[in-house]
């Protein structure tokens, strides 16, 4: 993991201090809430529906065991004891005092961490492969690559106030694990003639305008990455729309000049770039890389144990991977348990976690834009002591990348912008399909939803996404069907009018339905099906004898 | 504030500042109930629109709302509802 250097240390102190000062001059009148609103969001501080809502960074998803027990220690001191790992890999804490806040960002600042830049019109947290550093086809691990991008964009003067929020994602193999392809920019790290570069995407985004990102490299030799996303981000900053707020995200830019202008536009930014300090030497790049090593894991020939324990396999099957280390797995925690609302996790759980991972992998944890979680070095013959130990903390669902795995948005419950609730679909999906055999018989299938259009819950990239609408008053959801978040990216194509929610699991059942109707055999998932037969059979099936429509 | 107003009785509505607890006007100040919140007529809203522009200068609240009633005298927005009786979920 990356260690905080002095400066490090230095620079998140102080912006605890400014924000303190910033705090007190709000609760003195010394500043309006017009003034104070773009202070508190780069510092991730919302107002949200009952109360503050802060936004805590967890830079690409990795979180030491003592930084987890920071957040349950915060979670019960200034919240309410528990918090929500939200699709950047960051946590929302859902009910903190805005007098308590500075001294929140304190405690925070004593493990590493902050909520800078979080919010606002600026370069987002970086986010990234939740696998990273641990399967065998990577090119090359790109937690190193999205530090030092964070260094680069973190309080960057020319890109504080961007025409609207960006998003970078950068990942390491040709599998996308961390939606790559629906972000402001994504990179993805390749080999070309043995030399190791970046292809670059720009204008992916969600939202009302949902894109898929356009290519605008094949291939950019490393040393020039921070060179070649200045070019970007400066382009964006001096084409982008600023008068409509809906308009002004990179990728409408990217979609009004079409990929070839806007590319000639960033080269021609690129080519006028003198500046050496932002070219990366070999020296640097190893020095940020050295943080990123394995632990001393030894290879060995421990297999995965067997057990007479169907509730154990179940696990096994689902939710836990190999590590490219012989005799060691990737476990993958569920923070979709039944009835529980998706990316909650209590303190109590937090703490047990933090214990676990420092007995089972080696203190490390990761949060996935999925919102579960990770316990990356686990050896095999520990795995059953381990599922116990979960268990006994309700995290040991089986239910990783099934129906029951949704993406989930706060939804209505706490956010203000929401149209509609999400948490109670999710809920409702999860008592529906509580059974495991069920949802294997599925198989693969990926459910998300938002309760509005900003879509924060991923529901265009859902191979069934869920949109919460108000309808006159009333709640309703639309059914996209198709997306995907994965190397082969997609948007979902709406299946026809709304349901209410006491109709849509039965429009679910009839989409699956469809699907089984249509299967070929076990590995023919959903999406294979979808793109096979198209929407038309969906909707023909989910519309006969639907009555209840909006 | 007003501008997009319908309705004809309303609950003038903000979150305390230091809190950010969602807080109801009452004839004794704010408070985080609705039983002693003033009902507000369509025609008085300039009146407690100037209040709640005084109440945040004092640093007292913040985003001031007008939240509208039904016929009957309940919240009529399912997220007013959500806002004044809290999260419909167990966590």
């Amino acid at each position: 993991m990356y260690k905080y250097s002095d400066t490090d240390k230095k620079i998140i102190a102080s912006r605890v201090k400014q924000f303190e000062n910033q705090v007190n001059r709000r609760l003195e009148g010394k500043l309006t809430e017009e003034e104070f609103k773009p202070l508190r969001l780069m510092n991730g501080l919302y107002l949200q529906l009952h109360a503050y809502m802060l936004r805590v960074a967890i830079p690409y998803g990795e979180l030491s065991s003592k930084q987890l027990r920071k957040i349950a220690f915060i979670a019960d001191k200034y919240d309410r004891g528990y918090g929500h790992f939200t699709t950047r890999q960051n946590i929302q804490f859902n009910w903190p005092k805005l007098l308590d806040i500075p001294e929140i960002l304190h405690e925070l600042s004593l493990v590493d961490m902050h909520a800078i830049q979080t919010s606002g019109n600026c370069i987002r947290n970086i986010s990234s492969d939740h696998l990273a550093g641990l399967t065998l086809n990577e090119i090359e691990d790109p937690r190193p690559w999205c530090e030092i991008i964070r260094k680069w964009s973190t309080f960057h003067p020319e890109f504080s106030f961007l025409p609207r929020k960006f998003k970078i994602a950068v990942i390491g193999c040709t599998k996308d694990r961390a939606a790559m392809m629906v972000h402001d920019i994504g990179l993805r790290i390749i080999k070309r003639k043995n030399q190791v570069g970046f292809e670059i995407f720009v204008g992916g985004g969600q939202g009302r305008t949902p894109i898929i990102g356009k290519k605008i490299r094949d291939f950019l030799p490393k040393k020039d990455i921070l060179n070649y996303l200045e070019a970007i981000l400066t382009t964006y900053n001096q084409e982008g729309r600023r008068d409509n707020i809906y308009k002004a995200r990179i990728k409408i830019l990217v979609k009004e000049l079409g990929i070839e202008k806007f590319r000639s536009l960033v080269e021609e930014n690129f080519s006028k770039l003198s500046n050496k300090e932002l070219e990366i030497d070999d020296k640097s790049i190893k020095e940020i890389f050295g943080f990123f090593r394995l632990p001393p894991l030894k290879p060995n020939t421990n297999q995965m144990p067997f057990k007479k324990n169907q509730e154990y396999q179940y696990w096994i099957n689902q939710n836990v991977i190999p590590h490219k280390i012989q005799g060691y797995s990737i476990v993958q925690i569920s923070l979709k348990a039944p009835k529980k609302p998706p990316g909650d996790a209590t303190s109590n759980q937090m703490r047990a976690l933090a214990e676990i991972s420092d007995k089972f992998s080696f203190s490390e944890i990761r949060v996935t834009h999925e919102q579960n979680l990770v316990l990356p070095h686990v050896s095999n013959k520990e795995l059953f002591n381990l599922w116990n130990q979960l268990k006994i903390q309700n995290l040991a669902t089986p239910n990783l990348g099934l129906i029951t795995d949704t993406i989930c948005c706060p939804g209505m419950d706490y956010c203000a912008l929401a149209t509609a609730r999400s948490i109670p679909i999710s809920q409702k999906i999860s008592s529906h399909f509580n059974n495991y055999l069920k949802q294997e018989e599925i198989g693969n299938l990926k459910i998300k939803i938002s309760g509005c259009i900003n879509a924060c819950g991923h529901h265009h990239v859902g191979n069934i996404g869920i949109l919460g609408l108000d309808r006159k008053g009333q709640e309703f959801y639309q059914i996209t069907l198709g997306g995907s978040a994965k190397e082969d990216a997609a948007i979902g194509e709406i299946v026809g009018p709304s349901f209410s929610k006491n109709d849509l699991i039965d429009a679910i059942e009839k989409i699956l339905n469809t699907y089984k109707k249509h299967k070929i055999n076990k590995s023919d998932d959903f999406l294979s099906v979808f793109r096979r037969i198209g929407i038309k059979e969906f909707k023909k099936d989910l519309y006969d004898n639907f009555t209840k429509k909006a | 504030m007003v501008k997009k107003l319908q309705g004809e009785t309303f609950l003038l509505s903000a979150n305390e500042l230091r809190s950010g607890k969602v807080v109801f006007f009452t004839s004794k100040g704010w408070s985080s109930s609705t039983d002693e919140a003033i009902k507000i007529k369509f025609d008085e809203i300039n009146k407690y629109e100037e209040i709640s522009i005084r109440e945040e200068k004092k640093c007292i609240i913040v985003s001031p709302k007008f939240v509208e009633l039904d016929d009957s005298g309940n919240i009529k927005n399912l997220r007013d509802k959500i806002r004044n009786s809290g999260i419909t979920i167990k966590i």
